[in-house]
């Protein structure tokens, strides 16, 4: 079992300089620290027009920032986005070689398609193609870094043949991801020969076959990449503190603070109802409903982190007999809980509950065949 | 969180008008509404007119949207009848609703009954909702003169898990005891045919749909479904200037 960090930079209102600020130098700290402490990954989200919830629209300049100021953690695309009113695949391909440059090849690249009116109205996307521009992207971005000189004749991107630099420098490239928010994209990465990120959190009973049928799948994918990258990253919730009350009441804040930002957006299930977007994503499966009588409102996810360090360790090794490779913790919320607070629950962790999973918790979490 | 930090609406409860109906909380009992045309079109619309729309206990969504909506029943226990209403998106604390700044029925008795157990505010109108080779169409004519005119063209059917269409329910303004209160009409659908295709407002009068603002360039889509429909008892209201998250919401008991 491995463990990183989640960013969705989400920034309390009044929109400031210093809190937008405050925002991107917590988050950095944070990653410094947890660095140093053996943490294996730190990823960060591509949202644009979400207020308060995200204000992340630049992951690359981010990470570039976190490379510079780290030694060991590897840097995660939490996700790009594959759409192509937002990015073209030259760009990404670009851009995730150039940090891998910067960081000396820490680089895991994650992808996904917004689920989101907010962005893929906001950038006028076509919303009816985003599976199959994603689909058509993950093929073509490996190539670009593993073939000198690249072209390609598609459906959604074209281009005439051009040397894509720099070319990175993991052999032969950086890991693959998908982000899982609807249940069933873990089987398209599978096929895909791509790292699975569930990012919608959830009890671990109900993740679990989720899993297995991932694991069952990709055993005979057709890999869009030179390599598979059979891995299940899930993002989670953590706040470590010896007062396991205490951890839960905070982190249960956390939780509040996200489902609201969140409620305010509009998903393309509510906007747009397409074929493709049958399901509310990470958003959606985060709103408690506060109308719902008693007897029907959902309890919390059984694999939440928030406790002390014992009850963490119990709750990581049920993610870990589910089959998950990693962890990926969301720390903060609007800067919900104080800075040091961040920062100790961090050096708790570090202290009393990696130590339990430290023969695994290597920092090279991408290159298993 | 304090409210200093986050965004609700601005308009005080004062400025809207009074509302036209009373909320009967001994209407229990559900409808079935069998084969209803729902035609449903949302728009983009500007956030500072919105905020002027709302009250001091919704949130918009952002961005903000605008929605219109016209049902076709055929067969009730009131007769044949169509409704239609338009208001922005909200959230009361994280929920998604419509508040409901217009609404129009051309059945005395069926709006009667609607008003009475969910708090519409009709006005007499002829409506119009149907589906033709080539578009949806619908109309709001009052008095004569079309004040709202919606048409979905090139549509799609949607199939399988996504002909579904998400139908916020609406909050709309009443009085429950003499005091004013948002009721909130939800409905179960079951969805038989549902298409989606490109929607455009061909008028849309901003004063008689409730001071609210469409942004023409920005339409986001409009669908049409065939779902039969069951009413149910209005389950909740919610306090015009208390927010959910501050115990604003109202469980009415029966």
């Amino acid at each position: 079992m491995k463990f990183g960090l989640f960013f969705e930079l989400s920034t309390p209102r009044p929109f400031s300089t210093e809190n937008q600020r405050m925002v991107y130098e917590n988050a950095i700290e944070q990653t410094v620290l947890a660095d140093e402490l053996g943490f294996a990954s730190a990823w960060c989200v591509e949202h644009h027009f979400l207020e308060e919830y995200s204000h992340s629209s630049c992951p690359d300049m981010f990470l570039a920032a976190l490379a510079r100021e780290t030694q060991h953690i590897r840097l995660g695309f939490g996700i790009g986005t594959c759409v192509p009113a937002m990015h073209s695949p030259i760009r990404w391909a670009e851009k995730a070689a150039f940090l891998d440059m910067l960081s000396n090849g820490r680089v895991e690249f994650g992808t996904g398609r917004s689920s989101t009116w907010n962005e893929l109205g906001g950038f006028e996307a076509n919303v009816d193609e985003t599976k199959r521009t994603w689909d058509e992207f993950c093929r073509v971005i490996p190539k670009m870094w593993t073939e000198e000189r690249f072209s390609h004749q598609g459906t959604y991107f074209s281009m005439p043949e051009r040397c894509i630099l720099p070319k990175p420098v993991q052999e032969p490239h950086p890991p693959l991801w998908v982000a899982v928010t609807a249940p069933g994209t873990e089987l398209d990465a599978a096929d895909r020969g791509m790292g699975a990120i569930i990012l919608s959190i959830a009890d671990v009973e109900r993740v679990t076959p989720r899993i297995a049928e991932y694991r069952q799948r990709i055993a005979s994918c057709e890999p869009v990449g030179a390599f598979v990258n059979n891995q299940v990253a899930i993002a989670n919730w953590m706040f470590c503190h010896e007062d396991s009350e205490y951890a839960t009441e905070k982190g249960h804040e956390l939780i509040s603070t996200f489902g609201y930002m969140a409620g305010q957006t509009v998903e393309v299930s509510e906007a747009y109802p397409a074929n493709n977007y049958t399901a509310l994503g990470l958003l959606g499966s985060l709103r408690p409903d506060p109308n719902a009588p008693e007897e029907g409102k959902k309890p919390p996810a059984s694999g939440l982190c928030f406790g002390d360090p014992a009850h963490l360790v119990e709750t990581i090794k049920r993610w870990e007999a589910a089959g998950v490779d990693q962890i990926i913790f969301m720390l903060q919320a609007r800067e919900h809980l104080p800075q040091e607070q961040v920062l100790s629950s961090l050096r708790l962790f570090a202290q009393d509950v990696m130590p339990h999973f430290r023969d695994t918790n290597s920092v090279n979490v991408g290159l298993s065949a | 969180m304090t409210k200093a930090e986050l965004l609700y609406g601005r308009r005080p409860v004062q400025d809207f008008a009074d509302p036209l109906s009373e909320l009967d909380l001994k209407v229990s009992e559900n409808i079935a509404l069998d084969d209803v045309e729902i035609f449903y079109s949302l728009f983009e619309v500007p956030m500072a007119r919105t905020l002027q729309v709302l009250p001091r206990a919704l949130h918009p969504s952002v961005p903000a949207v605008l929605g219109t909506t016209f049902w076709r029943v055929r067969s009730s226990p009131f007769g044949a009848f169509t409704i239609s209403y338009v208001g922005p998106a909200c959230r009361t604390g994280i929920k998604p609703r419509h508040m409901v700044t217009a609404a129009w029925c051309d059945n005395d008795a069926a709006g009667a009954y609607l008003s009475a157990a969910y708090g519409f505010n009709f006005r007499y109108a002829d409506l119009h909702c149907r589906e033709t080779y080539d578009r949806v169409h619908g109309e709001v004519v009052v008095d004569g003169r079309s004040i709202l005119e919606i048409i979905t063209t090139d549509c799609v059917p949607l199939v399988g898990a996504g002909g579904t269409v998400k139908y916020s329910p609406t909050l709309n303004l009443t009085r429950l005891d003499g005091r004013l209160v948002f009721a909130q009409f939800e409905a179960g659908y079951t969805f038989k045919r549902v298409l989606r295709g490109v929607v455009q407002a061909k008028i849309f009068d901003p004063v008689e749909t409730g001071d609210v603002e469409l942004v023409p360039n920005y339409p986001i889509s409009g669908t049409y479904a065939i779902c039969d429909v069951q009413l149910m008892p209005a389950r909740f209201a919610a306090d015009p200037e208390i927010p959910a998250e501050d115990r604003g919401s109202i469980k009415l008991v029966r």
